[in-house]
């Protein structure tokens, strides 16, 4: 009865997280990926543009 | 699937549909069930749940392809739809998913004439706006969730709730939430290409997805290279996958 309850709650807790995901931290591309995307080329024109500004911290 | 690796069991079993679901696009062939062919019936609570993170995609394939689904998928996603509902206090995203289910049912099913299916804006706010529910299943009242919140959204955030909502985006089916991603294609664009550098590639997929079914993008953004390129490196995401697909499928029908 216990494991029921406890992987009942698991699931729904598990379920809240996974419909409602917050955003990733970002990882920014390398310049292995930037050559994938210039092999991809013709198009994606403002995929292969400079990279905007980070938030500075603090 | 292994599912040695993955985070939860839910997480397995969202993989395995997820899974199923993109072999089904692959192939057009429906007469296989989607939840069987991963091992979920209407019994397996795990799978249930998974259902319901997979939501009205469970049908996906018959919606593209314009077939009936396979009564076992069905049962498993009016399943989900009974056992998961949006709580009170849940993101409007959640209702708005549970809302989208309610309707993909209904398009296969439609409610007994007299019923009210989905299609009314009530409710304001950033939460709730679940609607009602009127009796059981797929069949009764379930008004449209509120969706002014999106409208004023930053571009950022309404990428990525838009691309929590990717299964919303599909053709013919209207609602506050197509609308809504409509009206700011430009900045979906932008939030496509800032998912892409953020290498969050089921963001991307599914911002991608919400391109190619409305349309609009800048032609500069170059959506189908950088869908070659979201499934390049997200690929062993079967939910980026199956996005990407979903896209990819859309775009197709438009260009007819």
């Amino acid at each position: 009865m216990y494991t029921t309850d406890t992987t009942a709650t698991d699931i729904e807790l598990d379920l809240d997280t996974a419909l409602n995901p917050g955003e990733i931290d970002g990882v920014y591309r390398d310049s292995r990926e930037c050559a994938y995307l210039a092999l991809l080329a013709g198009g994606g024109a403002l995929l292969l543009s400079p990279p905007t500004p980070r938030p500075k911290k603090g | 699937m292994d599912q040695t690796h993955a985070s939860s069991p839910l997480a397995g079993a969202v993989h395995d549909l997820a899974t199923e679901v993109v072999l089904a696009l692959r192939s057009g062939d429906h007469l296989a069930t989607v939840c069987g062919a991963a091992g979920i019936d209407e019994e397996n609570r795990t799978g249930i749940a998974a259902a319901r993170v997979i939501g009205a995609d469970l049908l996906l394939p018959s919606v593209l392809y314009g077939r009936h689904p396979h009564p076992g998928d069905v049962a498993v996603l009016d399943r989900a739809v009974r056992e998961f509902p949006p709580k009170p206090d849940a993101p409007a995203a959640t209702a708005w998913s549970h809302w989208h289910m309610i309707s993909t049912l209904q398009r296969f099913a439609p409610p007994p004439q007299g019923a009210t299916g989905p299609g009314t804006a009530v409710g304001t706010g950033t939460t709730v706006g679940t609607g009602t529910t009127v009796g059981t299943g797929t069949t009764g009242t379930y008004a449209e969730p509120d969706a002014a919140w999106l409208e004023n959204a930053p571009w950022q955030s309404f990428t990525h709730q838009l691309s929590v909502l990717a299964p919303l985006a599909v053709p013919a089916a209207p609602s506050a939430v197509q609308r809504a991603a409509a009206d700011r294609a430009v900045d979906l664009a932008r939030g496509f290409v800032r998912a892409v550098r953020r290498r969050d590639w089921l963001q991307a997929a599914g911002a991608g997805r919400w391109l190619a079914a409305i349309g609009g993008e800048p032609a500069t953004l170059g959506l189908e290279r950088g869908l070659d390129f979201v499934e390049l490196m997200g690929g062993h995401d079967p939910r980026v996958t199956l996005h990407v697909r979903a896209a990819r499928l859309m775009a197709e029908a438009r260009a007819r």
